[in-house]
């Protein structure tokens, strides 16, 4: 591994806001996608103080804002593009060193202290963990660690997740 | 209220602590087979674009994968919608953690099991440790993980929520 990639650990973001609120529709639309058709993802829940976004809902609003540029289009005649935008590094810069490998989700550790509820303005702070590299039963991969915060409006922690992404 | 057919007429609003023992296996959730469409589906709702889920020619030219794999993403959902059908309303899903271990390939049909490894009793409700997981038509594991989950006193009053970890 490229010794320059240690120097990415430690990086973190300034906390920044998800580009949209939490949304009825887009909650609609996560539910039926993965098939749990739960009444507090529509219907209002005094124990939750209004309709909800399913656990893990905060941690994937952290998209395209509406004026950032497409990598999609900008990448658009490189064979080497995977699909993946900024997203994938939930605010973080990408890692350059690493740029040329594949990138597999390793696993992920996640704390719930609420659900988000609609209509809510969700918050991200990320950092690089840490990052090393492993020699493993199918050659050698580089483990990436992200700490992930999401907090609400009122700066209560919604969630806390730390994501290895394997890099090879 | 136009409230799709589902799992939650069958579940009990209520789990107490006391109905939970080491060794008790939840009852299994079953998603697939998962089509090409499923996977299209979920990257569009958390607007992913990894081409490994969707575009075969790149997974297998490319990043010389078998072919179109599941989404880590979609796997995580589906033990969380587990044991969060499983705490029941008045319960909570604390933390949950998993690693991608092993593909999950276009056209298998996964089920999220979780079984009960210890009970802790704290003042205001009961923890539960959890081994979970996600395994295939053939009996193959992918997702091994831990879940900690907590639960009411039987006669006793939900869960606080939001959820305040317990001080140890």
């Amino acid at each position: 591994m490229d010794e320059s990639v240690r120097n990415y650990i430690g990086i973190e973001t300034e906390e920044v806001l998800a580009c949209d609120p939490v949304e009825a529709g887009a909650v609609r639309r996560f539910a039926q996608a993965y098939g749990d058709i739960d009444p507090i993802y529509r219907d209002s829940d005094a124990r939750f103080g209004g309709p909800v976004a399913p656990l893990i809902y905060p941690s994937q609003m952290f998209r395209r804002d509406f004026y950032d540029a497409d990598p999609i289009d900008e990448r658009a005649s490189d064979p080497d593009f995977d699909g993946l935008g900024q997203n994938a590094t939930q605010g973080l810069p990408a890692i350059e060193p690493l740029a040329h490998l594949s990138s597999l989700n390793g696993g992920n550790e996640l704390e719930f202290f609420r659900f988000a509820r609609h209509g809510e303005r969700v918050t991200l702070k990320s950092r690089y963990a840490d990052i090393y590299e492993r020699e493993t039963s199918k050659g050698k991969m580089i483990f990436v660690i992200t700490e992930s915060e999401y907090r609400g409006e009122g700066g209560d922690l919604i969630v806390r997740a730390t994501r290895t992404q394997i890099r090879r | 209220m136009n409230v799709s057919p589902s799992r939650f007429d069958a579940i009990p609003l209520r789990l107490d602590f006391e109905d939970v023992e080491v060794g008790t296996e939840l009852p299994p959730l079953v998603k697939g087979p998962l089509t090409t469409t499923h996977l299209m589906r979920w990257s569009a709702a958390i607007e992913n674009w990894h081409k490994i889920h969707y575009d075969a020619q790149f997974a297998v030219e490319h990043d010389k994968l078998p072919g179109l794999l599941v989404n880590g993403t979609l796997k995580q959902q589906i033990i969380a919608q587990l044991l969060k059908d499983w705490a029941g309303r008045e319960g909570w899903v604390w933390k949950v953690s998993f690693q991608f271990r092993g593909m999950n390939r276009v056209g298998e049909t996964l089920s999220a099991w979780g079984r009960v490894t210890t009970k802790t009793a704290h003042p205001a409700f009961g923890l539960v440790e959890l081994e979970v997981g996600l395994m295939n038509g053939e009996g193959k594991e992918s997702t091994p993980g831990k879940a900690t989950l907590a639960l009411p006193f039987r006669g006793g009053p939900a869960v606080p929520y939001p959820f305040v970890p317990p001080v140890v």
